[in-house]
Parts: C-alpha cells; structure tokens; sequence
C-alpha cells in the first residue's frame, strides 16, 4: 500500500467517524463542529484526488462561511441540547436494511469490479502540463462562460430572496445619525438667555 | 501539483499545533491553581447573573451570515480568473466584470433596502 | 515565453441568439434596482414595468424563432433555441402575464404587493427559459436551480403566515433533495459518457461505453428529478401543502409556468440527450409507472379534498400523468401531444387561481369548495367561467383539455401502449367526478347566508380572465393551430 492510499484510508475513517458524531452527538453545537472536521477532512480527500481549487474552495466557502450561518441558526433556534433520541433505536434495524440492500444494489448495478478496467481516470490538467486551478479557470471563462454568468444572477437572486424573507423594519426604533451628530452646530442646541437678576435690573 | 508540494504546509501545520499545544501546556503547568466558587461565577456587573449567557440570537445574524455566504462565494470564482487572467486577455476581463457588476447590482439592493443597517 | 493565451470563441452571433433572455435579465436587473425608489404607493410602476418587459420579450422570442439568420445554438451548445424553446417560452412569458394580472388584487390588501414578488418572479421566468433552452447539463441544472430558488422564496413571501412558512420549508427541504439526486445522477451520465453535451450524450450513448450500466443507473436519477420538479407521484408530496399554503397570488405563478418548463425540461433530457432508440425502453418504463401511480393518486385523492387550491394541486399530479403519457410515447406525436397537454394546461390552471382571487377578498380566501356555493345566483357569468374551467379541466368534448387529452391518449395508441391508455381514460372519467362536484355547488346548492360578495377587481381584471377562459373554448373548438404549430416545432426541433 502506498503512502497515498494509506493516507486516502486515514482521512476516509476520519470523516465517516466526523459525520457519524453529526448525526448522533446531542448539543447541536457540537454537531456543527463536527461538521466541520468532515468538510475539512473531506477537503484533504479532494487533494488528493489533485483538485485543489475545489479543496480550497470548500474550506474557504463551506467551513469559514457556512458553517457559520449553520452555527447562528442553532444559536438562533436557541436549542441547547437535543432531547433523547425517541424512535431512534426502533428505526435503527429498519434504516439499516434500507442502507445495506441500496449499498448492495450500488454495487452490484455498477459492478465494482468493473468500474476498475479502463485504467486511471483522465486527467485534463496533467494532461496540458496545467495546475488544477489554471486549468478550471481557462475552462470557466471560455467555454463555460454562459454557467459562469448564470450562477452570478443566481447569487444576487439569493441576495433578494434572503432579504426578501429575513428582513424586517422595526417601527419605533431610535438610531443615531452620526452624520447629523456631526453636522450639528452650536446655535442648534445652545441658546443664551439672559436671567434677570433678584432685585428686577437686567444684567449689564 | 504535486502532493510532495504540500510539505511545508504540512511542517507549518505541525509547527502550529506544537506551538499551540506548548503554550496551553506551560499554561497548565506553572500557572498558579487556586479555585474557588466565586471564581467560576459569571462576571455580570457584580451581581447575581440573571440569565443563561447562551440566549436567542437574533435573525439579523442571519441575514448577515447569508450575505456573507454570497459574497465569499463571489471570492471564491475570483481566485481561477486570478491565475489565468493573463492568458485570457481583455474577454476575460469582460467576463468577470460583467459577473462583478452583477453581484454589485446584488449589494446596491441590500444597501438601499438597508439590510446592512443595524438599527 | 510561451504563448498561453486561451482563445475565448464567444462573437455577437451567440449573443444575438439569446436577445430574449438577456433583454429579460436586464429588465429585471433594471426593475429590481428602480423598485428601490418606488413608494409603496406607486408600487403599480413595478407592476407595469414587469408586465412590459415580459410583453417584449414575448416580442423578441416570437421574432427570433422567425428569424432563419439566427444561430440555432450559441456558448457552444450551452444554449439551444429551437421551435420547441420558442413555443415554450411564449406560454411561459404568457402564463406569467396572466399571473401577474390575477395576483395584483389579491397581494394588494394582504400587504404582499411588494417589488420582491415581482424580480423573483422575473428571475424564476429567466431560470425558466434558460431551462426549455438548456443545451448542456450544466446550463439545464442552473436554469432548474434559478427558478426553484425563486420559488421556494415566493412560496414563503408571506412571513407570518405558519402554513405558508410550512409549505415553504417542505418544498425547499424535497426540492434540495431532488436537486441533490438530479446532480448524481448527472455525475454518473458525464462519468459514462464523457460529456455534459446533450447532444454529446446522445451521440456517445450509442457508441461503445465502457460503462454502460452507468448510464442507465444516472438516468434513473435524472428522472426521478424530473418527476420531483413535475411533481409527479410519487414524488408528490410537496404539490398540495405548497398550492394550499402560498397566498392564491403566488400559486397563480408555481402552478402554471413551471409545468411548461418542466415539460421543456424533459424535452430536453428525454429527447435531445436520452432520445436513442436504446435507451427509451428505460426512461419510458419508469414514466409509465410514474404516470399511473400520478393518475390514480391525483383523481382518487383529489375526491376527497374539501379545500379547492388543495384539489386543483392533486388535479395537477394526475394532470402530471397525462403529460407524461404523451412523454412516454416518445416520438416527434408523443413530445408534441405534451407540449400542446403542458401549454393548454398552463393557461386553464392559472384561470381556475385567478376564479378563486376574483371570489376572494381581503381578510376572506375563498379556497374552499363551499364558498362557491351557490355562485350561479350571485354572479351567473362568473360561474359560467368556473363552469368552463371545471369542464375543460375534466376533459369535456368542445373545450380545450379534452382536445389536449384525446391528443395524448393518440400518441400512447400509436405508441402500442395500449393498456397506458385505458388507465388514461379511466382516470380522466373518475376525475370528471370532483370537477363536476364544484360545478354541482355552484349551481344546484344554496348559497349559505353569509355568501361573500365578489372581490373588488377592477375591470381590465374582469376582462382578462374573461377572455382567458373564453380563450379555452375557442382553443377546444378550433384548436387546431396551435396543436399544428406544436407539432411542427417538434418536428423542426
């Protein structure tokens, strides 16, 4: 066995046992954390595989931004620890049955062994002597630049819809203007008057 | 690339835990132990605490999460055109400000409906 | 130094091809950035300003579909814009207009007339047209992701209401999954065959693959995404919480447009890239039993609704499985009786919603069956419309769905599924039972002391959806062009 697969193996143990305590650890912050440990180990899998802007990415995108969207909803929702697993050991046989014979079916359908004649999957990027990211790059902005174009009106289309849903006026709320605080000069809130003195004179 | 190529992101890793775990060692081990009940207390002011520290967060948290999320996404398609932008010339250039302007139409919405504002 | 430089091949040509759907993305890029400066008092600038900008593109698509000089294909294949694509889009571009008209009222009081309604729709019709034109897997999934991000947001517009936000929650939490599975399944056809071309697919798909098993295992899949997007049965689940929890106003849009692009969908997959004559047995197998199990679930359990919307949602399944029928005959017939079945379809569903806004008012939905009791006796013409959207509906001779369903029940004759037939007819006359249960209520029973008065519309309100549900018997009695200009836009495509 190879340094590699031995690695593949390690980083493979590490993310199921990681998306095993997603699903079965109580206190959802926990579980959040976990997930994290499977993006980020499932990352080290994808560098493996030499595709590393997808790698980085999922960090970049799933751990540092995600999660912390998946961590303010369980703040949010305000849940401190899940109540005991009801049903959870009567659905376990049944569950297990469903995953055992659909995991057989996988396999038997596509026939694993098959899957490994034809030799090593191609690799484009080795093939043109390019880096993985080059080689993404050079394909996303020629020839598949329409994509490209259409995940930036998706985005802004998640823009408006996550407004659109979670943005509320509050009436009634008092803010400060810092740029009228600023602007604000002496004559508009300072005013001298004169106070008579106690025998009726004015003062001098 | 490469995985041979990794090799000092590896050794700066390892650096990085040594040196992490070292510190909360030393920590542990010279520092000075006295507990006592009043020290475990929660800080509130000087008084009794009057609630869980762990309370609701607001939705507006999550409006910034999911803005947040967009816009690193954004990022992320920034850094393939980053590397190649030299062989791709002044389509590419095109190309990504197109997709940019896009996005920005996106932030001038979120400005003007003032989801940036905090109230 | 080596040269790197990557030839970029986009030219005007490409361009050019897709007019309609850039003019539309700048319209409502525009819409949504001038919304932002309109009162809520003014908010009907937003109103006519979609409405103009969906009449355009109308305009546009109806003259490049004319126009030989354009390219057939642009951004490599990325982009198909065929006769299908074209009838395809008017319905939906026409369908939405419809929608629009009919929302208005019925957002008004119930403080959902907002800009939002209006650019994600826009967005989702967009999505939409990318989708009937979708060339490649990539584009036909981002056109997918497009429209079902706008409605799972359009379904949940109205925040406060707890079925509503439930309806959204359902359908985002299955629309995921489907998406999760239509992905896989993509993954498994590109791993088999190399390309994400539909036209690539098609040609490798007859050639010698390593992985044949692949290919067939990624198209089961694919779909089981496009029964999910249809919501055929029994993937269904989602139809009648998503139809009954949306205010009237936004299941006007989910429930018409959509179905025209779920038809251009599997168009698309079914015909361009899983069209060989050796993989049809497969996909149409599973449409078959896809569409029985929608005709029988739709009809049996739609007699039990008391609810309207939730009754027309599972009159939809079994519509669902009429469509697929056509599908399933395969063919230049088969595709052509479904998009006549889908577009028909389309404008009767989005009459029925507008029926059920007119008889609405503020603080007053009027869902469920009862409210129209007795309706002949308030307003005998406006139930002569729902008489004729209930008929049509059922497949009554004269009217425009019983033109759409004898065309469908040909194409499966022809396609020597005869048995697929008899369940067709069957389930078409269990269905005509709820259809004529509303009508019976309408003319036959009292109506009950605190009958609603009719909603206030205005009359350019009246006066569309009078010619919309005039337009069904005037389709049922010379449907003729229409169902040509099908046939030859499938035939041409």
């Amino acid at each position: 066995m190879t340094f590699e697969a031995l690695l593949f193996y390690f980083f493979a143990a590490v993310m199921v046992a990681a998306s095993l305590a997603v699903v079965t650890l109580r206190n959802p912050v926990h579980c959040a954390l976990s997930l994290v440990l499977t993006f980020f180990t499932c990352a080290c899998l994808w560098l493996l595989l030499r595709a590393e802007f997808l790698a980085i990415a999922l960090v970049l995108v799933y751990v540092g931004a995600v999660m912390v969207l998946f961590l303010f909803v369980v703040m949010m929702l305000d849940i401190k620890t899940l109540p005991g697993r009801e049903g959870f050991t009567s659905y376990l046989p049944a569950g297990l049955v469903v995953a055992t014979v659909m995991l057989a079916e996988l396999i038997g359908l596509m026939g694993a062994r098959k899957l490994m004649q034809g030799g090593p999957v191609r690799d484009a990027a080795t093939e043109q002597g390019l880096s993985n990211t080059e080689w993404l790059g050079r394909a996303l902005f020629s020839d598949y630049i329409l994509p490209f174009e259409i995940a930036a009106v998706i985005l802004t289309v998640a823009i408006v819809a996550a407004v659109a849903l979670t943005l509320r006026r509050r009436p009634n709320v008092r803010t400060q203007d810092p740029a009228q605080q600023a602007a604000t000069r002496k004559q508009d809130r300072l005013r001298l008057v004169d106070l008579p003195h106690h025998d009726g004179s004015k003062q001098a | 690339m490469e995985l041979s190529g990794y090799l000092p992101v590896l050794l700066f890793l390892g650096l990085a835990a040594l040196i992490a775990a070292a510190l909360l060692a030393i920590g542990t081990l010279i520092g000075p132990k006295r507990p006592g009940a009043d020290k475990h207390a929660p800080y509130e002011c000087g008084f009794v605490a009057f609630e869980d520290a762990r309370m609701k967060f607001d939705v507006r948290y999550y409006l910034m999460a999911i803005l947040f999320i967009v816009f690193d996404l954004e990022i992320a398609f920034i850094f393939p055109w980053a590397v190649v932008f030299r062989d791709i010339g002044l389509i590419g250039l095109i190309e990504m400000g197109m997709f940019l302007l896009l996005l920005v139409l996106g932030f001038v919405y979120v400005w003007k409906k003032g989801a940036l504002e905090w109230e | 130094m080596v040269d790197n430089t990557v030839a970029i091949a986009i030219s005007m040509a490409d361009v050019r091809a897709m007019l309609p759907e850039l003019f539309l993305l700048a319209a409502a890029f525009t819409i949504l950035m001038a919304d932002l400066f309109i009162a809520q008092a003014q908010r009907s600038v937003t109103h006519w300003l979609a409405i103009a900008s969906l009449l355009l593109t109308g305009a546009l698509v109806w003259r490049a579909s004319g126009d030989d000089s354009l390219a057939r294909s642009a951004f490599g294949g990325m982009y198909i814009a065929d006769q299908v694509a074209a009838v395809c889009k008017l319905f939906i571009l026409g369908s939405t207009l419809l929608a629009y008209v009919y929302a208005r009222p019925h957002l008004k009081p119930r403080g959902l007339f907002q800009g939002e309604f209006y650019t994600l729709t826009l967005f989702a019709v967009i999505g939409m047209m990318l989708l009937v034109s979708a060339g490649n897997l990539l584009s036909a999934y981002l056109g997918l992701e497009m429209l079902a991000l706008c409605s799972y947001a359009l379904v949940a517009l109205n925040r406060d209401s707890p079925l509503s936000s439930e309806a959204a929650m359902k359908y985002f939490v299955l629309g995921a999954l489907a998406s999760g599975l239509l992905l896989y399944g993509m993954s498994m056809v590109y791993g088999a065959t190399g390309s994400l071309d539909l036209g690539g697919i098609r040609a490798m798909s007859s050639s010698n693959l390593l992985h044949p098993d692949l290919l067939v295992f990624g198209l089961v899949f694919i779909v089981v995404g496009i029964a999910f997007k249809f919501g055929a049965a029994p993937f269904h689940a989602w139809v009648p919480d998503v139809y009954q929890g949306s205010p009237t106003g936004v299941t006007l849009f989910v429930a018409s447009a959509p179905k025209v692009a779920a038809f251009g969908m599997a168009y698309r997959l079914l015909d361009n890239g899983f069209g060989t004559p050796a993989l049809w047995p497969n996909w149409a197998a599973m449409l078959s039993v896809l569409a029985v199990l929608s005709l029988v679930i739709g009809n049996v359990v739609a007699i039990a609704q008391t609810n309207l919307k939730r009754m027309l949602a599972y009159s939809t399944v079994s519509h669902v499985g009429f469509l697929l029928l056509g599908i399933i005959g395969g063919g230049a017939d088969g595709f052509a009786a479904s998009l006549f079945y889908a577009t028909t379809y389309s404008i009767t569903v989005v009459a029925a919603f507008g029926l059920i806004v007119l008889l609405s008012r503020a603080g007053f939905e009027a869902e469920e069956i009862d409210d129209f009791r007795g309706l002949n006796q308030r307003s005998p013409f406006h139930a002569f419309l729902m008489l004729v959207v209930m008929a049509s509906f059922a497949g009554v001779p004269l009217f425009v769905g019983f033109l759409a369903k004898l065309q469908v029940l040909k194409a499966v004759i022809r396609a020597d599924a005869l048995w697929l037939a008899i369940v067709g007819g069957l389930c078409a006359v269990v269905g005509a039972f709820y259809y004529l249960r509303v009508i019976k209520v309408m003319y036959f029973d009292k109506p009950v002391a605190d009958a609603p008065v009719l909603g206030a519309t205005d009359a350019g309100f009246r006066l569309v959806l009078s010619g919309n549900v005039l337009a069904l018997i005037a389709l049922g009695i010379f449907g003729g062009p229409l169902l040509t200009w099908c046939m030859r836009a499938v035939a041409a495509s």
